[in-house]
């Protein structure tokens, strides 16, 4: 066996990479199916994977403990898996009438919580049914970047030497598919998709100003998977369209980010040429837009009504996201004398007319499923990706700005800087809002740990200070 | 027929708590082995003997018939002066001083719970106390005061927090041989004498509220303060103590939810000495924790399958899918939540939570981050990595069964 493992052919399937792989692959897999253990377990070998390549990289210590939060929502998924196999079924409730149009704004409406509960509806275990849903939707949106503690996780690459800027990209596509596969698990709970709601919106908000303000390419490409993914997500929550149409233009939208990342990371063999740069940009633009076309169609005039703010809030950033899309897509210089022929460059050209054919596939799709969409919604929803189109507007001399605005472009400030700044400001404020909580959580704690000094005596007296408190409780009825 | 008969004694619940018995024993006798290799095979089970005594002693204590705080307390005395005889060994001993004077008052004052109890019902039989007590004739302040002190001892002998020290103490002090012995004997005798004191105490409907409500509350608080404190622990044998603490809260929160009749606690008991064995045994040759990777230790460098093997008992301690442990957990939780107790159902789910986060960081910590330095030149004994492989046997037999 020793001596099997010795031969070089072998050792190439026991090394850390392969069982990474073979872990990494397996996880993605049991995403792609429904039940809960069984997204548990794929994303604790996603995590497993993360672990192994970290222990063997050179850096490993740092990697270890940077990847070491990808047992969060493994653990959240185990623990929705376990209560979904303790607790019985729940009663059946009468089903309210659904909406006749469930807007982004119907979503974020204050629900109604002053309605008692009618006896039939009285579940004492409902408490941890809601439980069991959030902590799918915990390890979804923990996933995708969306809660404070893993949302930097975008802007530090993997721990493989030759993938590592692409490895941390295929964490948002985990998370998506948690949300996207497990809906029924989380959907259904009290507030849950409100809160989910608020939450994807900020994270979509968040990455694609981070992306605005990186200056490599590839740090950009993986907060845009974030940001595609959390769109995705937002289609899933609001029960746009059908899974499967969902899921098509997810896989447009954020598969076309990891498949350009991985060019880039091969030599930015994406960007060598004009044909091959060209057409990654129109898929990139494409698939952006036939995701954020649909929900922003859907929202716009949610329940009838016209949602101005909802929907400025969600076109501000699928406009930057379209942006980045058209103009940091720039072909890459060649910088050999004699040009190598590469096969590789037209199967990434292959791959760019691949992804730019699914959008608009899933949208005819969604079409031949009845979906109905007003002509003021498709255009309303198709805009921002249009205006993106629209050549760079001039630089605008200093004295035209706002006076606020006026000192910090004099110095030097950029519109790169004040997205950086947004997107710190807001991570700075989650930092330390959780940890106050956890300085809270200590400061409460350690008078219980002081208490307990290891002698002998000292469990004497606490038992006979337990039965004394035994004797008197009863007396104090 | 002839399958049925196999199955009926080979894997039905019995034969099966007697197959990881053995298993446990000879898991006990390589560990003896490995901490004294001079000794030899036979002079090493004759030293086991006396330890080997507590099984039968805490099957003994399952048993309906006779008194079980008597039996109860025989099997606290046994433990205690068998792991004072080692007078050299000062944590041993200061764990049998620990354990001596806390069982000691917790026996004591149940019972005189009890005697209080007999005033109070005019009958030492168990039985007929509830329906003499229902009749109403006596004050609350008495039955209600000798009914919670006859709680006391079942809730120290499990372990529950907050007496979970002492199975934190024995399982950093004793060896480890005994360490896991002990600790199972006394908490299945401990759930047995909680039952024994709860049978037909629904007889009585006030005395029964009262008891659910302290038990329920003393399940809670050995779940969460459990919980806290393997959050907060670094040595790895005391981690173990307090996995076995939670275990502990286990069969409490069986008592809340009327399982504990023998079979179940039986059961529980054999996968306890399997686990803690395993656990126990793999807890020498784990690090402190510390927030800096450190390198694995000798275990995981030399031998890295046995280690994943002692891995698998201590995941099976703390309930990890996949894991007989996981099942007994199931099984507790299922009990609560069709008997309708979401508030311990769900401090259930959080000691859960925690003890397989802590397990699987363990792991992680014994695998460790990689070094370049040579590997520790001394292996580590046959007999413990012997021990370990046979722990796991059991507890794969176990979940096979299952």
């Amino acid at each position: 066996m020793t001596r099997a493992l010795r031969m070089p052919a072998l050792r190439a399937f026991t090394s850390p990479l392969a069982w990474g792989l073979v872990a990494a692959a397996a996880g993605l897999t049991l995403l792609a199916y429904e039940g809960v253990w069984r997204a548990a377990l794929g994303v604790e070998l996603l995590a497993l994977a993360f672990w192994v390549w970290a222990r063997a990289a050179t850096d490993a210590r740092e990697q270890i403990a940077r990847w070491g939060w990808l047992r969060r929502p493994a653990m959240a998924l185990w623990l929705a898996a376990a209560l979904a196999m303790a607790l019985p079924e729940a009663p059946v409730t009468p089903v309210a009438p659904p909406a006749p149009r469930a807007g982004l704004a119907t979503v974020l409406e204050v629900p109604q919580l002053s309605r008692p509960a009618m006896p039939a509806e009285r579940d004492p275990l409902a408490p941890l049914r809601a439980l069991q849903a959030l902590a799918v939707l915990w390890a979804g949106l923990e996933l995708l970047g969306a809660l404070p503690a893993s949302r930097p996780f975008a802007d530090v690459t993997g721990p493989l030497p030759y993938a590592g800027p692409w490895l941390p990209a295929v964490l948002p596509a985990a998370g998506f598919l948690v949300l996207w596969r497990q809906s029924h698990a989380w959907m259904n709970g009290p507030l849950l998709r409100e809160l989910a709601v608020a939450l994807l919106a900020l994270a979509a908000a968040l990455a694609v100003l981070r992306a605005y303000s990186r200056r490599t390419w590839t740090a950009s490409l993986r907060w845009l998977a974030v940001f595609d993914s959390a769109i995705a997500a937002l289609l899933v929550a609001l029960d746009v369209v059908t899974p499967e149409v969902s899921v098509l233009l997810w896989f447009a939208a954020a598969g076309g980010r990891l498949l350009a990342l991985a060019t880039e990371v091969r030599g930015a063999s994406g960007r060598r040429g004009p044909r091959v740069t060209m057409l990654w940009r129109l898929a990139g633009w494409t698939a952006s837009a036939s995701l954020s076309w649909m929900l922003l169609a859907h929202v716009v005039f949610g329940n009838g009504r016209w949602r101005i703010a909802e929907y400025v809030a969600l076109a501000a950033p699928v406009y930057l996201a379209a942006v980045l899309s058209l103009r940091r897509v720039i072909e890459a210089p060649e910088r050999r004398a004699v040009t190598r022929s590469d096969p590789w460059k037209w199967v990434g050209g292959a791959v760019a007319v691949l992804v730019t054919g699914v959008g608009p596939a899933a949208i005819a799709l969604a079409w031949a499923g009845g979906m109905h969409v007003s002509a003021p919604e498709a255009a309303l929803g198709l805009a921002p990706a249009l205006l993106a189109l629209a050549p760079r507007p001039a630089a605008v001399q200093t004295d035209e700005l706002p006076p606020l605005l006026r000192a910090p472009v004099a110095a030097g400030a950029t519109a790169r800087d004040f997205a950086l700044s947004v997107f710190r400001l807001v991570v700075t404020l989650e930092r330390q809002l959780a940890a106050a909580v956890g300085a809270l959580l200590r400061g409460l704690g350690a008078p219980a740990r002081d208490l307990h000094t290891g002698d002998a005596q000292e469990y004497l007296l606490f038992l006979v200070g337990l039965s004394v408190l035994s004797l008197l409780l009863p007396l104090l009825r | 027929m002839k399958h049925d008969l196999l199955v009926a004694v080979t894997i039905a619940p019995p034969a099966l708590v007697l197959w990881a018995a053995a298993l446990a024993m000879a898991a006990a006798l390589l560990l003896r082995l490995a901490h004294t290799p001079r000794r030899g095979v036979l002079a090493s089970l004759a030293t086991l003997l006396p330890w080997a005594a507590l099984a039968p002693l805490a099957w003994w204590v399952t048993q309906p018939q006779g008194t079980t705080l008597a039996r109860a307390a025989l099997a606290a005395a046994l433990a205690v002066a068998l792991l004072a005889r080692d007078r050299e060994d000062r944590r041993q001993s200061e764990a049998a001083l620990k354990l001596a004077w806390v069982m000691g008052v917790a026996f004591a004052l149940t019972w005189a719970g009890e005697s209080l109890l007999a005033l109070a019902a005019g009958t030492a039989v168990s039985a007929e106390q509830w329906p003499a007590l229902a009749l109403q004739l006596d004050t609350y302040a008495l039955w209600g005061a000798a009914l919670a002190l006859t709680l006391l001892a079942g809730i120290v002998l499990l372990g529950g927090a907050p007496f979970h020290f002492w199975l934190a103490d024995v399982l950093h002090g004793a060896p480890a041989y005994v360490a896991p012995l002990v600790v199972a004997a006394l908490q299945s005798a401990g759930a047995a004498l909680l039952g024994s004191r709860m049978a037909g105490i629904a007889a009585f409907p006030a005395g029964h509220a009262l008891a659910q409500s302290l038990l329920t509350m003393a399940a809670a608080i050995g779940l969460v303060a459990g919980a806290a404190t393997l959050a907060t622990q670094r040595r790895p044998e005391r981690r173990v103590g307090t996995l076995a603490s939670l275990q502990g809260a286990l069969l409490l929160c069986g008592v809340v939810a009327g399982r504990t009749d023998t079979t179940a606690i039986a059961l529980w008991g054999a996968h306890a000495a399997l686990a803690l064995t395993g656990a126990g045994a793999l807890a020498r040759f784990l690090p402190v924790a510390s927030d800096a990777a450190d390198p694995p230790g000798a275990l995981f460098r030399r031998h890295p399958f046995s280690g994943a093997l002692g891995l698998y008992a201590l995941l099976s301690l703390a309930g990890a899918p996949g894991t007989p442990g996981m099942s007994l957990w199931l099984s507790a939780a299922r009990d609560l939540a069709a008997t309708r107790h979401p508030g311990l159902l769900l401090a259930l789910a959080l000691a859960w939570l925690v003890g397989v986060a802590v397990s699987v960081d363990e792991a992680r910590r014994a695998f460790g981050a990689p070094t370049t330095l040579t590997a520790p030149s001394r292996a580590v004994p046959g007999a413990a990595r012997a021990a370990l492989w046979c722990a796991a046997a059991g507890l794969l037999a176990l979940l096979l069964a299952r």
